[in-house]
Protein backbone atom coordinates (compact mmCIF):
# COMPACT_ATOMS: atom_id res chain seq x y z
CA UNK A 1 0.00 0.00 0.00
CA UNK A 2 1.00 3.48 -0.87
CA UNK A 3 0.35 7.06 -0.78
CA UNK A 4 0.84 10.24 -2.85
CA UNK A 5 -0.22 13.66 -2.89
CA UNK A 6 -0.01 16.60 -5.48
CA UNK A 7 0.27 20.05 -5.53
CA UNK A 8 0.78 20.59 -8.85
CA UNK A 9 -1.99 22.50 -10.36
CA UNK A 10 -2.98 20.93 -13.64
CA UNK A 11 -4.65 17.35 -13.91
CA UNK A 12 -1.91 16.05 -16.01
CA UNK A 13 1.21 17.36 -13.97
CA UNK A 14 -0.40 15.83 -10.41
CA UNK A 15 -1.60 12.84 -11.89
CA UNK A 16 2.21 12.15 -13.44
CA UNK A 17 3.48 13.47 -10.33
CA UNK A 18 1.09 10.79 -7.90
CA UNK A 19 2.06 7.90 -10.91
CA UNK A 20 5.91 8.72 -10.13
CA UNK A 21 5.85 9.03 -6.40
CA UNK A 22 4.52 6.17 -6.05
CA UNK A 23 7.08 3.77 -8.33
CA UNK A 24 6.89 0.98 -10.04
CA UNK A 25 3.86 -0.46 -7.93
CA UNK A 26 0.79 -2.66 -9.73
CA UNK A 27 -1.89 -1.27 -7.42
CA UNK A 28 -5.28 -3.88 -7.40
CA UNK A 29 -6.80 -0.65 -6.83
CA UNK A 30 -6.50 2.93 -6.62
CA UNK A 31 -8.34 5.56 -4.64
CA UNK A 32 -7.90 8.96 -5.07
CA UNK A 33 -9.37 11.99 -3.84
CA UNK A 34 -8.70 15.65 -6.06
CA UNK A 35 -9.83 19.03 -6.08
CA UNK A 36 -12.35 20.67 -7.41
CA UNK A 37 -9.52 22.68 -9.11
CA UNK A 38 -8.55 20.16 -11.43
CA UNK A 39 -11.34 19.22 -14.57
CA UNK A 40 -13.06 16.24 -13.41
CA UNK A 41 -12.88 14.16 -16.55
CA UNK A 42 -9.32 14.96 -16.73
CA UNK A 43 -8.32 13.50 -14.06
CA UNK A 44 -10.02 10.85 -13.73
CA UNK A 45 -9.17 9.79 -17.03
CA UNK A 46 -5.41 10.77 -16.42
CA UNK A 47 -5.67 8.26 -13.21
CA UNK A 48 -6.97 5.30 -15.21
CA UNK A 49 -4.19 6.01 -17.51
CA UNK A 50 -1.56 6.03 -15.18
CA UNK A 51 -2.97 3.32 -13.26
CA UNK A 52 -3.86 0.76 -16.61
CA UNK A 53 -3.92 -2.39 -14.74
CA UNK A 54 -6.14 -1.07 -11.47
CA UNK A 55 -9.06 -0.60 -10.93
CA UNK A 56 -9.51 3.11 -9.88
CA UNK A 57 -12.53 5.02 -8.38
CA UNK A 58 -12.84 8.42 -6.39
CA UNK A 59 -14.41 12.11 -6.54
CA UNK A 60 -14.25 15.93 -5.69
CA UNK A 61 -13.82 17.06 -2.12
CA UNK A 62 -13.63 19.90 0.32
CA UNK A 63 -9.69 19.32 0.95
CA UNK A 64 -7.73 16.84 1.03
CA UNK A 65 -5.75 14.29 3.28
CA UNK A 66 -2.79 12.08 2.61
CA UNK A 67 1.10 11.55 4.21
CA UNK A 68 0.38 13.22 7.69
CA UNK A 69 -0.83 16.36 6.29
CA UNK A 70 -4.21 18.26 5.28
CA UNK A 71 -4.09 20.07 2.24
CA UNK A 72 -6.09 22.35 -0.31
CA UNK A 73 -5.94 22.43 -4.01
CA UNK A 74 -4.04 19.18 -4.20
CA UNK A 75 -4.73 15.49 -5.65
CA UNK A 76 -4.36 12.78 -3.17
CA UNK A 77 -4.05 9.00 -3.69
CA UNK A 78 -4.04 5.30 -2.10
CA UNK A 79 -2.60 2.33 -4.33
CA UNK A 80 -3.22 -1.32 -2.79
CA UNK A 81 -2.13 -4.41 -3.90
CA UNK A 82 -3.08 -7.78 -3.72
CA UNK A 83 -1.83 -8.27 -0.77
CA UNK A 84 -4.07 -6.69 0.95
CA UNK A 85 -7.42 -7.12 -1.27
CA UNK A 86 -7.97 -10.87 -2.93
CA UNK A 87 -10.40 -8.78 -5.60
CA UNK A 88 -12.54 -5.47 -6.15
CA UNK A 89 -15.73 -4.79 -7.78
CA UNK A 90 -16.86 -0.87 -8.70
CA UNK A 91 -20.38 -0.21 -10.01
CA UNK A 92 -21.82 3.40 -10.52
CA UNK A 93 -25.59 4.01 -9.89
CA UNK A 94 -26.50 7.03 -12.19
CA UNK A 95 -29.55 9.60 -11.75
CA UNK A 96 -29.65 9.21 -8.13
CA UNK A 97 -31.48 12.68 -7.54
CA UNK A 98 -34.27 11.27 -8.86
CA UNK A 99 -34.58 7.37 -7.40
CA UNK A 100 -32.38 4.74 -6.22
CA UNK A 101 -32.04 1.64 -7.29
CA UNK A 102 -29.19 -0.47 -6.49
CA UNK A 103 -30.13 -4.05 -7.28
CA UNK A 104 -28.29 -3.67 -10.80
CA UNK A 105 -24.98 -2.80 -8.56
CA UNK A 106 -25.62 -5.47 -6.25
CA UNK A 107 -26.39 -8.37 -9.04
CA UNK A 108 -23.42 -7.06 -10.81
CA UNK A 109 -21.05 -7.88 -7.75
CA UNK A 110 -23.00 -11.11 -6.98
CA UNK A 111 -21.98 -12.53 -10.53
CA UNK A 112 -17.92 -10.74 -10.03
CA UNK A 113 -17.91 -12.42 -6.60
CA UNK A 114 -19.89 -15.40 -7.62
CA UNK A 115 -21.56 -15.93 -4.37
CA UNK A 116 -25.12 -13.80 -3.56
CA UNK A 117 -24.82 -10.62 -1.31
CA UNK A 118 -26.25 -12.44 1.48
CA UNK A 119 -23.68 -15.08 1.66
CA UNK A 120 -20.78 -11.92 1.66
CA UNK A 121 -18.87 -12.93 4.84
CA UNK A 122 -19.03 -9.32 6.66
CA UNK A 123 -15.73 -9.75 8.32
CA UNK A 124 -14.03 -9.86 4.85
CA UNK A 125 -16.15 -8.20 2.55
CA UNK A 126 -16.20 -4.20 3.10
CA UNK A 127 -18.52 -2.03 0.87
CA UNK A 128 -16.82 1.89 -0.22
CA UNK A 129 -19.69 4.47 -0.87
CA UNK A 130 -19.04 7.87 -2.50
CA UNK A 131 -21.59 10.05 -3.32
CA UNK A 132 -22.19 12.84 -5.21
CA UNK A 133 -22.31 15.67 -2.06
CA UNK A 134 -25.09 17.64 -3.79
CA UNK A 135 -27.40 15.16 -4.22
CA UNK A 136 -29.56 14.96 -0.92
CA UNK A 137 -29.46 11.02 -1.97
CA UNK A 138 -27.42 10.09 0.60
CA UNK A 139 -30.36 8.47 3.33
CA UNK A 140 -31.63 6.79 0.45
CA UNK A 141 -28.68 4.96 -0.98
CA UNK A 142 -27.37 4.10 2.56
CA UNK A 143 -30.73 2.70 3.70
CA UNK A 144 -30.96 0.74 0.17
CA UNK A 145 -27.62 -0.29 1.18
CA UNK A 146 -28.23 -1.26 4.23
CA UNK A 147 -31.82 -3.56 3.30
CA UNK A 148 -29.81 -5.18 0.40
CA UNK A 149 -26.90 -6.50 2.15
CA UNK A 150 -25.13 -6.65 6.34
CA UNK A 151 -21.70 -6.07 4.76
CA UNK A 152 -20.47 -2.75 6.19
CA UNK A 153 -20.58 0.49 3.32
CA UNK A 154 -18.18 3.19 4.35
CA UNK A 155 -17.61 6.72 2.97
CA UNK A 156 -18.54 10.15 2.33
CA UNK A 157 -19.90 12.63 -0.03
CA UNK A 158 -18.26 14.41 -2.63
CA UNK A 159 -16.74 18.03 -1.97
CA UNK A 160 -16.19 20.71 -4.32
CA UNK A 161 -14.30 22.92 -1.98
CA UNK A 162 -17.12 24.72 -0.53
CA UNK A 163 -18.41 26.30 -3.65
CA UNK A 164 -21.71 23.87 -3.58
CA UNK A 165 -22.11 24.10 -7.50
CA UNK A 166 -21.53 20.60 -8.73
CA UNK A 167 -19.50 17.77 -7.26
CA UNK A 168 -17.95 14.58 -9.06
CA UNK A 169 -17.65 11.07 -8.55
CA UNK A 170 -15.09 9.36 -10.62
CA UNK A 171 -14.56 5.61 -11.78
CA UNK A 172 -12.89 3.58 -14.43
CA UNK A 173 -11.13 6.68 -16.48
CA UNK A 174 -15.01 8.15 -15.94
CA UNK A 175 -16.14 11.20 -14.05
CA UNK A 176 -19.81 11.71 -13.12
CA UNK A 177 -22.52 14.11 -11.45
CA UNK A 178 -25.61 13.14 -10.10
CA UNK A 179 -24.43 9.52 -8.78
CA UNK A 180 -22.78 7.12 -6.88
CA UNK A 181 -19.93 4.86 -7.25
CA UNK A 182 -20.41 2.14 -4.87
CA UNK A 183 -17.25 -0.12 -4.32
CA UNK A 184 -16.93 -4.09 -3.35
CA UNK A 185 -14.11 -4.83 -1.78
CA UNK A 186 -12.96 -9.04 -0.82
CA UNK A 187 -10.13 -8.28 2.12
CA UNK A 188 -7.05 -10.87 2.70
CA UNK A 189 -6.72 -9.89 6.37
CA UNK A 190 -9.73 -8.21 7.41
CA UNK A 191 -10.58 -5.05 8.24
CA UNK A 192 -11.94 -2.37 11.40
CA UNK A 193 -14.20 0.84 11.06
CA UNK A 194 -13.93 3.62 12.52
CA UNK A 195 -16.43 6.36 13.60
CA UNK A 196 -15.10 8.78 15.42
CA UNK A 197 -17.11 12.00 16.55
CA UNK A 198 -15.97 14.51 18.88
CA UNK A 199 -19.13 15.15 21.27
CA UNK A 200 -20.87 14.38 24.30
CA UNK A 201 -24.74 14.33 25.08
CA UNK A 202 -26.35 16.78 26.89
CA UNK A 203 -29.15 15.93 29.10
CA UNK A 204 -31.76 18.31 26.86
CA UNK A 205 -33.27 16.05 24.17
CA UNK A 206 -35.65 17.34 21.67
CA UNK A 207 -38.08 15.67 20.02
CA UNK A 208 -38.72 16.06 16.12
CA UNK A 209 -42.63 16.82 16.23
CA UNK A 210 -42.89 18.42 12.14
CA UNK A 211 -40.81 18.22 9.74
CA UNK A 212 -40.27 18.15 5.93
CA UNK A 213 -37.74 14.86 5.72
CA UNK A 214 -37.22 16.08 1.50
CA UNK A 215 -35.91 19.21 2.74
CA UNK A 216 -33.72 18.16 5.14
CA UNK A 217 -35.96 20.56 7.74
CA UNK A 218 -37.29 20.58 11.15
CA UNK A 219 -40.20 22.91 11.57
CA UNK A 220 -40.96 21.91 15.27
CA UNK A 221 -39.58 20.26 18.02
CA UNK A 222 -41.79 19.67 21.31
CA UNK A 223 -44.67 21.21 19.46
CA UNK A 224 -43.15 24.35 19.34
CA UNK A 225 -41.02 26.03 16.30
CA UNK A 226 -37.68 24.30 16.17
CA UNK A 227 -35.59 27.65 16.47
CA UNK A 228 -37.01 28.66 19.44
CA UNK A 229 -36.83 25.71 20.98
CA UNK A 230 -33.26 24.87 19.70
CA UNK A 231 -32.48 28.28 21.05
CA UNK A 232 -33.42 27.87 24.34
CA UNK A 233 -31.43 24.34 24.64
CA UNK A 234 -28.23 26.06 23.81
CA UNK A 235 -28.76 29.10 25.81
CA UNK A 236 -28.96 31.08 22.54
CA UNK A 237 -30.46 34.46 24.91
CA UNK A 238 -31.34 36.70 21.53
CA UNK A 239 -32.20 33.69 19.36
CA UNK A 240 -29.18 34.29 17.19
CA UNK A 241 -28.47 30.43 16.82
CA UNK A 242 -26.24 30.00 14.17
CA UNK A 243 -23.05 30.45 16.16
CA UNK A 244 -24.06 27.48 18.16
CA UNK A 245 -24.20 25.15 15.50
CA UNK A 246 -20.56 23.81 15.00
CA UNK A 247 -20.52 23.11 19.19
CA UNK A 248 -24.13 21.57 19.54
CA UNK A 249 -25.09 20.04 17.07
CA UNK A 250 -27.69 17.32 17.76
CA UNK A 251 -27.23 13.45 17.55
CA UNK A 252 -29.59 10.75 17.82
CA UNK A 253 -28.31 8.19 20.69
CA UNK A 254 -28.33 4.80 20.67
CA UNK A 255 -25.75 2.58 22.92
CA UNK A 256 -24.31 6.09 23.98
CA UNK A 257 -22.93 6.75 20.89
CA UNK A 258 -23.81 9.74 18.66
CA UNK A 259 -25.04 9.59 14.90
CA UNK A 260 -24.99 13.40 14.59
CA UNK A 261 -27.53 15.47 12.61
CA UNK A 262 -25.85 18.98 12.13
CA UNK A 263 -27.49 22.43 12.11
CA UNK A 264 -27.17 24.07 8.74
CA UNK A 265 -28.93 27.24 8.48
CA UNK A 266 -32.41 28.72 10.38
CA UNK A 267 -35.13 29.04 8.00
CA UNK A 268 -37.11 31.14 9.58
CA UNK A 269 -38.73 29.45 12.59
CA UNK A 270 -37.43 26.40 11.61
CA UNK A 271 -34.11 24.61 10.86
CA UNK A 272 -32.61 22.85 7.59
CA UNK A 273 -30.11 20.29 8.61
CA UNK A 274 -26.88 18.57 6.53
CA UNK A 275 -28.51 14.87 7.70
CA UNK A 276 -32.69 13.98 7.44
CA UNK A 277 -34.33 14.27 10.78
CA UNK A 278 -37.35 11.69 10.48
CA UNK A 279 -40.73 13.13 12.51
CA UNK A 280 -41.01 11.67 15.99
CA UNK A 281 -36.99 11.09 16.42
CA UNK A 282 -35.74 12.16 19.21
CA UNK A 283 -32.21 14.29 19.46
CA UNK A 284 -29.97 15.12 22.19
CA UNK A 285 -28.00 17.91 22.14
CA UNK A 286 -24.88 17.54 22.04
CA UNK A 287 -21.84 19.88 22.95
CA UNK A 288 -18.17 19.53 21.14
CA UNK A 289 -15.21 18.02 22.85
CA UNK A 290 -11.10 18.01 21.27
CA UNK A 291 -11.23 16.55 17.87
CA UNK A 292 -7.66 15.78 17.99
CA UNK A 293 -7.70 13.72 21.33
CA UNK A 294 -10.65 12.06 20.79
CA UNK A 295 -9.29 10.85 17.00
CA UNK A 296 -6.54 9.89 18.25
CA UNK A 297 -7.75 7.59 21.09
CA UNK A 298 -10.33 6.36 18.30
CA UNK A 299 -7.24 5.16 16.10
CA UNK A 300 -5.61 3.87 18.85
CA UNK A 301 -8.40 1.48 19.78
CA UNK A 302 -8.80 0.46 16.58
CA UNK A 303 -4.69 -0.76 16.14
CA UNK A 304 -5.39 -2.61 19.18
CA UNK A 305 -8.61 -4.22 18.11
CA UNK A 306 -7.11 -5.11 14.87
CA UNK A 307 -3.95 -5.89 15.98
CA UNK A 308 -2.12 -3.59 13.62
CA UNK A 309 -3.33 -1.25 11.05
CA UNK A 310 -1.80 -1.59 6.98
CA UNK A 311 -3.89 1.16 6.00
CA UNK A 312 -6.76 3.46 6.42
CA UNK A 313 -8.98 5.50 4.19
CA UNK A 314 -10.38 8.89 6.18
CA UNK A 315 -13.94 10.09 5.26
CA UNK A 316 -13.71 13.76 7.40
CA UNK A 317 -16.62 15.45 7.49
CA UNK A 318 -16.05 19.63 6.29
CA UNK A 319 -17.27 20.88 9.30
CA UNK A 320 -14.90 18.96 11.27
CA UNK A 321 -11.61 20.19 8.97
CA UNK A 322 -13.04 23.87 9.62
CA UNK A 323 -12.95 23.34 13.46
CA UNK A 324 -9.96 22.16 12.70
CA UNK A 325 -8.85 25.39 10.78
CA UNK A 326 -10.12 27.30 13.22
CA UNK A 327 -8.71 26.24 16.17
CA UNK A 328 -5.25 25.86 14.56
CA UNK A 329 -4.95 22.61 14.79
CA UNK A 330 -4.61 21.32 11.17
CA UNK A 331 -0.82 20.06 11.81
CA UNK A 332 -1.91 17.89 14.72
CA UNK A 333 -4.73 16.07 12.96
CA UNK A 334 -2.72 15.52 10.08
CA UNK A 335 -0.37 14.38 11.83
CA UNK A 336 -2.57 11.44 13.06
CA UNK A 337 -2.35 10.20 10.04
CA UNK A 338 1.59 10.35 9.81
CA UNK A 339 2.25 6.69 10.44
CA UNK A 340 0.18 4.73 9.10
CA UNK A 341 -0.18 4.95 5.03
CA UNK A 342 -3.48 7.39 4.87
CA UNK A 343 -5.83 9.08 2.28
CA UNK A 344 -8.63 11.05 2.74
CA UNK A 345 -10.83 13.73 2.17
CA UNK A 346 -13.04 16.49 3.68
CA UNK A 347 -16.40 15.26 2.97
CA UNK A 348 -19.61 16.72 2.39
CA UNK A 349 -21.48 14.04 4.81
CA UNK A 350 -20.21 10.86 5.56
CA UNK A 351 -21.42 7.18 5.41
CA UNK A 352 -21.29 4.36 7.70
CA UNK A 353 -24.68 1.87 7.83
CA UNK A 354 -26.39 5.17 7.82
CA UNK A 355 -25.63 9.10 6.41
CA UNK A 356 -24.10 11.16 9.26
CA UNK A 357 -22.56 14.54 9.71
CA UNK A 358 -19.69 15.67 12.04
CA UNK A 359 -18.07 12.67 12.06
CA UNK A 360 -15.00 10.97 10.97
CA UNK A 361 -15.64 7.91 9.09
CA UNK A 362 -12.68 5.41 8.91
CA UNK A 363 -11.68 2.71 7.34
CA UNK A 364 -8.61 0.62 8.40
CA UNK A 365 -7.27 -2.55 6.65
CA UNK A 366 -6.05 -4.88 8.89
CA UNK A 367 -2.54 -5.38 8.54
CA UNK A 368 -1.03 -8.79 7.78
CA UNK B 1 -51.78 -4.34 25.10
CA UNK B 2 -47.85 -3.67 25.93
CA UNK B 3 -45.26 -4.57 24.35
CA UNK B 4 -45.71 -5.60 20.89
CA UNK B 5 -42.92 -2.56 19.69
CA UNK B 6 -39.95 -4.32 21.40
CA UNK B 7 -40.70 -7.78 20.40
CA UNK B 8 -41.42 -6.69 16.82
CA UNK B 9 -37.83 -5.16 17.18
CA UNK B 10 -36.23 -8.21 18.86
CA UNK B 11 -37.46 -10.27 16.27
CA UNK B 12 -36.02 -8.03 13.44
CA UNK B 13 -32.95 -8.63 15.29
CA UNK B 14 -32.79 -11.56 15.62
CA UNK B 15 -33.93 -12.87 12.36
CA UNK B 16 -31.79 -10.34 9.96
CA UNK B 17 -28.52 -11.16 12.48
CA UNK B 18 -29.00 -14.70 12.81
CA UNK B 19 -27.47 -14.29 16.60
CA UNK B 20 -24.37 -13.03 14.71
CA UNK B 21 -23.46 -10.15 18.01
CA UNK B 22 -21.99 -7.56 15.47
CA UNK B 23 -24.52 -7.86 12.97
CA UNK B 24 -27.26 -7.40 15.99
CA UNK B 25 -25.67 -4.42 16.27
CA UNK B 26 -25.74 -3.09 13.03
CA UNK B 27 -29.11 -3.93 12.82
CA UNK B 28 -30.21 -1.98 16.02
CA UNK B 29 -28.65 0.95 13.97
CA UNK B 30 -30.33 0.37 11.09
CA UNK B 31 -33.81 0.39 12.75
CA UNK B 32 -32.92 3.27 14.82
CA UNK B 33 -31.59 5.13 11.52
CA UNK B 34 -34.80 4.28 9.75
CA UNK B 35 -36.98 6.40 12.38
CA UNK B 36 -37.59 3.69 15.61
CA UNK B 37 -35.02 3.70 18.14
CA UNK B 38 -34.97 0.28 20.19
CA UNK B 39 -34.20 2.01 23.09
CA UNK B 40 -37.20 3.50 23.64
CA UNK B 41 -39.20 0.47 23.87
CA UNK B 42 -39.85 -1.70 26.83
CA UNK B 43 -41.92 -4.82 27.60
CA UNK B 44 -44.00 -2.28 29.53
CA UNK B 45 -44.40 0.26 26.76
CA UNK B 46 -48.25 0.59 25.49
CA UNK B 47 -48.91 -0.57 22.35
CA UNK B 48 -48.86 2.73 19.25
CA UNK B 49 -49.93 1.15 15.90
CA UNK B 50 -48.39 4.15 14.24
CA UNK B 51 -45.04 2.46 15.61
CA UNK B 52 -46.34 -1.02 14.92
CA UNK B 53 -46.86 -0.19 11.12
CA UNK B 54 -43.59 1.30 11.12
CA UNK B 55 -41.70 -1.42 12.30
CA UNK B 56 -43.74 -4.00 9.73
CA UNK B 57 -42.30 -1.93 7.35
CA UNK B 58 -39.41 -2.10 8.43
CA UNK B 59 -39.05 -5.75 8.87
CA UNK B 60 -40.46 -6.20 5.05
CA UNK B 61 -37.64 -3.39 4.40
CA UNK B 62 -35.26 -5.69 6.16
CA UNK B 63 -36.57 -9.19 4.59
CA UNK B 64 -37.13 -10.24 7.79
CA UNK B 65 -40.51 -12.04 8.40
CA UNK B 66 -42.33 -10.35 11.06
Amino acid sequence: MKCATSLLTTAEGAVADIRTQIGPVDGKWVIFFASSDYDPQLVSAAMQQAFPTATTCGCTTAGEIALGHMTKHSLVAMVVGDDLLEDVAVQVVTGIGAGVDLSAAVAAFEQKFGEPASKWRHDRYVGLVLIDGLSKAEERINDAIGNLTDVSFIGGSAGDDLAFKATHIFANGESYGDAAVLVLLKTRHGFGTIKTQSFRATERVLVATRVDEAAREVLEFDGRPAAQVYAEAVGALDGDIAPFFQNHPVGLMLDGEPYVRSPQQRKGDAIAFYCNIAEGMELTVLEGTSIVEDTRAAIAKAETELGGIAGMINFNCILRTLEIEQRGLTDAYGALFADIPTVGFSTYGESLIGHINQTAAILAFKSP
Amino acid sequence: MNGQAKRLIDAIIAQRSGGNPTLMITTRTKIMLKGVNPERFLTSTPDDPVIINKLRQIGRDLGVNV
